[in-house]
This record gives structure tokens, sequence and C-alpha cells, in this order.
């Protein structure tokens, strides 16, 4: 693969081509309601990976995705504008989608932490969470727009996030495993004996509205009616799409690079100059604010929130998406938390086993790949670019 | 604590307009529980000269260098860099003051790209600001493709078709190209003090002379870099010293031109063990 | 406060913390032998209770009616089955990773952990549902001014002290023990000298889990109940405990494990209107702990070759 770097510029053709198949296939996915269908669509899935494996044309789209990415991202953003447009009057797949972009920008923000600097959060739901709460606190009791709420939500979880700096900071390995998952109890604790809070119960979440608009009325343009979950769509992907713009440019520049270095070996990084401290902060904050502002969008978009969401066994969710997509690469994110997001509402039969099942795969995949399903390609600065 | 930042290419001076060391150690001393791995050190290293550093195994080169870097701190003594004090400073500052080295186990990034194994060692010369980085793209486009162009050539001076190649991961390299590699990380900063920590370690003797050969021909190529090399290879300090110093249970017991140490009973009786 | 609360509260940290030490001696086993961290500890403790709970379910259909022969058999299903278990575990996903970064065991056994849980959940008849425990302890209790001396906590308090004791005796006298202490300072030379490096680690993990069996006994005689997630909670606080006591450390463990339990009665003892806070209190001061001192109170030796 190497050598092709100094050939003439990668094509889009295999990426472009492999996004549309998938968009096909996931609008097929969500339309299909038979459970028989849905699994005979599983195999079809699986058979067409492994044959594509087999004849070598999987290595062709990971090329094109590693050096034309910014225009298969913006393809990507057609693709779920398309499917969004297709399912416009169904609010249960709106919302599954929602759900899915949303826990993307979640797990981004822990891809910055845990994938680049290697700092463990156990408690990434609980840092979902206050974003909600902070959605809840703010909606209901005062008159903060709704826009700057959600920024609200993203400072508040960075807030929070600087009580764990010092701990967070000295610890290593699994003593800093300890102080998240620590952390992930206390607050759900917290949440549950606080009345302030709402208790068990949790609080009622006001949906965004913004310049008198309410996004929870349902649209009507003309001749076209669409769920009014389609408003959320379209928040929830523009902030996925800042959120994927950060975390790109982030890893492909020096500060990405300062992370990976004080991940893979302190020791060395200071004798280089590193300021650890300062990168291991701006990773742990960045990363809170990012799965806060999520946090905060979800908590409109759901309407409520509540301690029981978003307990330690979420958090092992989105590290599960993590390990499962591949750390560090951004696209291993997107294709995990569909996954994970949709495969158990669709095949009712799981939905039940699901946490099983998810663990159950992750324990396959750090036996036996555990770099995930898309590892991550070595850093290219400026992709396509050739010397 | 922490010594402030200082630029590299613009010289305190001291230690160069007059004949003063540019390392200073008086009285080091570095403890690990009962053993004195550096007792009472008084060493100096001359502005512009190769200097070896040799002596028997666990004699304190390495924990020389470790202490020096700030990766241990100093039980007692002082160590003076270019007229200042660098005794109490952090490693960070000890890099930006120009000390950069390599590790006699090979420290590099396993699954990063050469290039940004090399960049690692550039940190003081690139912008590092989050507004930079994030948003001003262009301008960090420019200062890419400058310091990709400064980091290929420093490569190519070692090993041109190493050059070429310079966005493979460094894990399936051999030893040699990252020893090469760990020598331009710690190069690419423009240091004023290269400390090289048992480069030949686990090569070859054609594949040591070849990189004592590159080694000299950076020594030319930058003016002014001073080198302290910590080996075992008795060829090797032989060929590119220009002096050396003889460590034995943490102590100097000898300083001079590499023939006068060789000869010297001291020298020979700490090597062999002889009483 | 009365001397009959007071002795209350004091009775049931002290339960509470033989618990926690229990547990926590559990990890430090495990860490100290093969510088792990097996995060489904606390699961396989749920585990345990459950297996417990089957042996009884399934004596009392066979019409097996004695208290004692009842405990007795259970605690033999119980121990016998999770010690199988974690010898299992460790073959299966703990020694296959070890030449991979440690954070790959932290994560497999975290899932793992989630698994064992999820399993009892949705496998065990009604196994969603708190079950209720069997009362298999004598019922009386002595009478000391205020404060009724429960009979069944004086038994496992010292059930529980003898457990240490014994395994202290095992690591300290018999062979075995030698060799696991040797294995857990120094793989390499165990393995020179002959020690069968698979069989201790296995033997060891075996251990530490039927450890963990007699802890989930214990916690549903203590409680009458037992549930899927009991697991979860004690994991958390005896891997709090372990590493404040200094990971591969018996009595640090044991030390940690009293210590977690100590702050859970202080916090309840000083917010009695809002005692449910004292896990708040207890975790925020581990947290603390950790910020303080970064590998517990008594620290690790750190030799890493520059």
């Amino acid at each position: 693969m190497p050598s092709q770097l100094n050939k003439a510029a990668v094509s889009i053709i295999p990426g472009a081509g492999a996004l549309a198949l998938a968009t096909l296939y996931l609008i097929a996915m969500l339309r299909v309601e038979s459970q028989t269908t849905i699994l005979v669509l599983l195999g079809i899935g699986a058979a067409v990976v492994v044959v594509a494996h087999w004849l070598g044309w999987l290595a062709p789209v990971a090329l094109s995705f590693q050096e034309r990415d910014d225009a298969l991202a913006r393809l990507a953003v057609v693709a779920v504008v398309a499917i969004a447009g297709y399912f416009r009057e169904d609010h249960f797949v709106l919302l599954l989608l929602c759900t899915v972009l949303l826990y993307t920008v979640a797990t981004l923000g822990l891809t910055i932490q845990f994938g680049y600097a290697g700092v463990l959060n156990f408690a990434g739901a609980s840092f979902f969470g206050i974003g909600a709460y902070t959605s809840a606190l703010f909606t209901q009791h005062t008159t903060v727009p709704h826009l700057v709420v959600l920024l609200v939500g993203g400072i508040m979880a960075a807030l929070v996030g600087c009580l764990l700096l010092l701990p967070v900071l000295r610890t290593r390995g699994h003593y800093a495993a300890v102080v998240t998952i620590a952390f992930a109890l206390l607050l759900k604790t917290f949440l549950e004996v606080n009345d302030v809070l709402g208790g068990p119960q949790g609080l009622k979440v006001k949906g965004l509205s913004m310049l008198g608009w309410s996004f929870n009325d349902n649209i009507e343009i003309g001749h076209l009616e669409m769920s009014f979950y389609v408003s959320y769509l379209a928040a929830s992907l523009l902030m996925l799409i800042g959120a994927f713009v950060i975390v790109r440019r982030l890893e492909r520049s020096w500060v990405g690079l300062n992370l990976d270095a004080l991940r893979l070996d302190e020791t060395a990084a200071r004798c280089f100059g590193l300021n650890i401290v300062r990168w291991k902060v701006t990773a742990f904050l960045l990363g809170n604010f990012l799965i806060g502002a999520a946090g905060a969008l979800y908590g409109m978009l759901v309407g409520f929130v509540q301690p029981n969401s978003y307990t330690f066994a979420d958090s092992l969710i989105f590290v599960s998406i993590l390990l499962l997509g591949g750390i560090g690469n951004p696209w291993g994110v997107v294709v995990a938390t569909v996954i994970v997001v949709i495969l158990p509402e669709k095949l009712q039969a799981i939905q039940e086993y699901r946490f099983l099942l998810y663990a159950a795969l992750v324990m396959m995949v750090l036996l036996f790949r555990p770099e995930g399903l898309l590892p991550r390609p070595v850093r290219s600065y400026l992709p396509g670019w050739r010397p | 604590m922490m010594l402030g930042a200082v630029d590299a290419n613009a010289s305190t001076g001291a230690a160069r307009a007059t004949d003063e060391p540019l390392l200073a150690a008086r009285g080091l001393t570095k403890r690990f529980g009962g053993v004195a791995a550096l007792d009472d050190l008084n060493l100096d290293v001359r502005n512009g000269e190769i200097l070896g550093l040799i002596g028997p195994n666990g004699s304190g080169k390495t924990t020389f260098f470790n202490v020096v870097t700030a990766i241990y701190s100093a039980d007692a003594g002082t160590i003076a860099f270019d007229g200042t004090d660098i005794t109490r400073a952090a490693s960070p500052a000890v890099y930006h003051a120009g000390i950069s080295r390599t590790f006699q186990r090979s420290r590099l990034s396993l699954p990063l790209s050469i290039f940004d194994n090399v960049m690692i060692g550039n940190h003081k010369r690139l912008n590092q600001g989050l507004w930079f980085n994030l948003v001003r793209r262009r301008a960090f486009t420019a200062e890419f493709k400058a310091n990709f162009a400064e980091a290929q050539a420093l490569v190519a001076s070692f090993d041109p078709p190493l050059a070429t190649r310079m966005f493979e991961p460094i894990a399936g390299l051999p030893m040699i190209d990252r020893r090469r590699i760990e020598i331009c990380r710690a190069l690419i900063s423009r240091p004023k003090l290269l400390l090289l920590d048992e480069p030949s370690a686990g090569m070859t003797h054609d594949e040591t002379q070849q990189l004592m050969e590159n080694i000299l021909g950076v020594r030319d190529r930058m003016a002014g870099l001073t080198i302290v090399i910590v080996e075992h290879e008795m060829a090797v300090i032989e060929r590119i010293t220009d002096r050396c110093v003889v460590l034995n249970f943490g102590r100097k017991i000898a300083e001079g031109a590499f023939a006068s140490v060789a000869a010297n009973r001291q020298v020979q009786e700490a090597y062999l063990g002889l009483q | 406060m009365g001397f009959g609360l007071l002795a209350q509260y004091a009775m049931n940290g002290l339960m509470l913390g033989m618990m926690y030490a229990l547990v926590a001696v559990g990890f430090t086993l495990f860490f100290g032998v093969l510088d792990v961290i097996k995060f489904s500890h606390g699961d396989v403790l749920t585990v345990g209770a459950f297996a417990a709970l089957a042996a009884f379910v399934g004596l009392r259909s066979v019409g097996v009616d004695s208290s004692a022969v009842q405990l007795l058999a259970m605690l033999i299903a119980a121990i016998g089955a999770m010690a199988i278990l974690g010898a299992l575990i460790a073959r299966a996903f703990v020694m296959p990773l070890r030449s991979a970064p440690p954070l790959n065991t932290l994560l497999i056994t975290l899932m793992l952990g989630t698994a064992l849980r999820e399993m009892i959940r949705l496998f065990y008849p009604d196994g969603a549902n708190p079950k209720p425990f069997p009362r298999l302890l004598p019922n009386g209790f002595v009478r000391i001014g205020e404060f009724n001396l429960r009979l069944d906590n004086v038994i496992m308090l010292t059930a529980g002290a003898l457990v240490i004791i014994g395994l202290e005796l095992l690591l300290r006298r018999t062979k075995l023990g030698l060799a696991i202490r040797a294995v857990a300072q120094d793989e390499e030379t165990a393995k020179t000298m002959g020690v069968n490096f698979t069989l201790i680690v296995l033997v060891t993990f075996a251990l530490g889990s039927g450890l963990a069996a007699f802890a989930g006994v214990m916690n549903g005689l203590y409680y009458n109940e037992i549930n899927f997630g009991m697991g979860l909670y004690l994991g958390v606080v005896g891997f709090s405990a372990a590493i404040i006591g200094g990971l591969g450390n018996i009595y640090g463990a044991i030390l940690g494990g009293f210590l977690f339990a100590a702050l859970q009665t202080i916090g309840a003892i000083m917010l009695p209107f809002a005692s449910a806070y004292k896990d708040v209190f207890a975790f925020g001061v581990v947290i603390a702990i950790m910020a303080w001192r970064p590998t517990g109170l008594i620290p690790e030796k750190q030799s890493e070759r520059v």
C-alpha cells in the first residue's frame, strides 16, 4: 500500500461506490419489518463483505477513504440527507437515526480522550447525561436560547470533568480506570437521591425551539409533510459534521501528533519538550465538551432525562463502540455506532440480549482483531498530498 | 522549577564566547536505594567536540544521560548548560534549552510513521496552538510542507531510500533504520548538544560503521553541534571521538584522548576486574 | 448517639468491611500473580451467589431440609463452580492476552463481567428481579446493653476471618503458596526454578474466584437477598479497596476493604437523613485518594528501565 502513495491521485470511486452501497443497504434494513427478511439481509451483508475481502476489493475502498476523506465525508452527508428524505414521515426511523448521530458525536469525544490521548474514560454516559440534565434545567427554568443551551451542556460536562482532572492526570492504566468508574457510580447515586434533580424519575426537557419555531411540531412545506424529527435530524447532523471536522483536523495536526506521542511513550515525549499536563487536559476537556453537547441535544430529542439511562453500563456501550469500530478511526466509530444502535432495534429477537451480545462481540474483537473493524491508518496530514 | 523556554538558535553565548564548557557537571550524585549510580561526578563537555563516555556496565553512563535530561533528579550536585543552571529543570525545559538525546532501548513510537517520529523531536519549532492547528489550515499546510521537506532531507542524509518512505510506520523497519530515525528525531530541532546512548547496540559491524559515517557527516554539516556518545564498541570510540571520559561506579577515573585512556592501568582494571 | 445505635453501625461496618476485604483480596491475588486486573471478579461473586441459590433450590426439591447440610452443600457448590469458572476465565481470556497491552486485559474482563451479569439476568429464572436468599444461620442474639449482637453476624465474621487467615497460611506455609508468591514476584525466575507457571496461574485464579463465591454467599446470607447487579457494585468497591491498600499486598487489600466500609459508615452517620449519600461520599473519597496517591496508599514500586 505505501508504494501507491507515490503514484497518481487515489480514486474516489471505490469509496463512493462503497458508500452508495452502504446507504442503499441501510435504507433496506431500516425499511424492512419482517424478521426473516432482516436476517436474510444480514446474511447477504456479511457475505458481501467476506467475498469482497477475499477478492481484494476492500483495500482500494480503505485507501479511498484514507486519501479522499474530505470529499467522501461530503458524500456521506448527502447520503444521510437522502436516508432522512426517504424516511421523512417515519418517526421511529428518524429517532433511531438521530440517536446514531448523537451517539457518534459522543463517541468521537471519547476518541479524542481515549483513542488519541490514551486517557481512560469509563464515565462517558455520565457526561452525556450531564449534558442532558443541563438541557433539562436550562430549558425548564431559564430563557436561554436553546442553541446556546447545547453549548452550555458541553461546557458543563467539561467543568464537571475538571473535578476529575487531578486524579485523571496523576493515574495510569487500571488506577485511572477506577477513577472514572467510581465517578460513574457516584454520579448515578447522586442523581437518584437528589430531589432537586428529579430523583429516579428524572426531569422533563423542553423540545428544541429556535427563533420561535418549535422542533416538536411536524413540518409542513406545501404538500410535503415531514415528521418533526427531521428538524432534530438536521440539528444532529450539523453537530456531527462539526464534531467530525474537529476530530479530523485535530488528528491531522501537530496537536494530534502530541496526543499520540504522549499516549505511546510519555517519558520520551517529555524529553522532546511535550507538556503532558497541557495536552491531556486539552484532550479530556475537549472530549467532554463534545460528549456534553451531544447529551444536551439528546435530552431535547427524547424529551426527558433520568439517572437510569446514563449508568456505567451505558458508558461501557460507548467504550464498546470505540473498540468495535477501531480505536482512533472516526469512520470506524460511525460504522460501529450504526451497528450497535440499529441492529438490536431491527432484530427484535436480540433486543433483550443486546448488552450480552455487545460484550461478547467486543471480547471476540479484543482476542482476534484488537485493532477493530476499521483499523486506524497512519496519519496523513494532508489527505491526497504527494511530496 | 521549570526553566523558561530558551530559544536554541539565539545562543546565550556564555559558553561559546569563552572557553567555558558547554555542559558542566559538578559533584553530581544519584542514588538508587543504597547504590550510588553517580558518585560526586565532575564532568565537562567542551563546545563542538565529540566526547566518548565509556566504562564497564553499571558505571553510570546512561544514568548520567538520564539525570541531565531530568528523567531522574540529582540527589546532589549541579549541572550547568550553556551558562545556565539546569539541575532542577524538568525534561521539557532541558529540551528547550537545546539538549536532545537517543535512548539505549530504542524508544520510537512504533505505530507512527517515520515522519511522525521525526516530528516528535521538532516540537519546539512547530506552532502548537489549538487555533492554528484546527482553524488556520492554510498556514498549517505551509508549515507542514516546509517541515516535511526539512525532515525528508535530514533522513535522506542518513539513507536516501529511507527518505522515500516517510509515511511508513516504524514497526516494520530493521534496527539500523530505527536507529537512524531516532538520531534524526534528536537532530531535527537543531540542538546544541546531542546525547547518543549506545547507538550501535543491536547492529552488525558494518551497520555500525555506516551509522558512524552518518554521524560524522552530520557533525560536519551542523556547525557547532556537540556530541556525547556512550558506546561499548571501542573501535567506534577510537574512530570518531575527540576525547573520552571513563566512568566506574559513578565516578570519573580517566579523561583524555582514546589512546591515552586505553593505556591507562586503572581503566584496564575497571574493565577487566583485575586487582 | 446512643450506644445501641453506634454499636449497630459498627457491626454493619465490620460486616461490610469483611465482605469488601474478601473481594479485595481476590483482586490483589490476580494482580500479584499476573499483573492483571480482572474486572469480572465482582460478577463472579454474583454468579457464585446464584449458584449457591440454585443448589439450595435443588436440595430443597430433593427433600433435604437441614440448614447445616444445605449451607455446606451450597458453599461447596458455589466455591467449586466458581473455582472452575475462574480457571476457565484465566485460560480463555486472560492468558492469551498476556503479550497485548495490559489495557486489553482490563477491557476484556470488563466486558466479561458484563456478559456474566447479563447471563444471570437473562437465563436464571426471573433473574432480572431480586431473589430472596434463605436464612440458614441460627437466629439467636446476645444482648449487650441496648445492642443486639446477632449470632449469625458473629458466625459470618468469624468465618470470614478464618478464610483470610487460612489464605495467609496457605500462602506463607505451604509449597503451593510458595509457588504462588514466587510467580507473583518474578515469573521468569519461578519458571526456571521448575514452577509450572500455567498451573499456578490457573490455581490462583481458581482460589480468588472461590473466595468471591464465599463472599457472595456471605452477602446473600447477610442481606437475605441477591440480585444480578450486586457484583458490579461490590467489584468496584473491592477494586477500590485493593488499590487503596496497594495492589499486590494482601494486608493492604484487607485494610482497604475495612477502610472503605468505615468511610461508608462514617458517611451514613454524618448524614443520617440522607444516608443514600454515603456512597457518593465513599466514592468521592476514593477519587480524592487516587488524586493524592496515584498508586494507592501503599505505593507500587515502579521500576522501568530507561
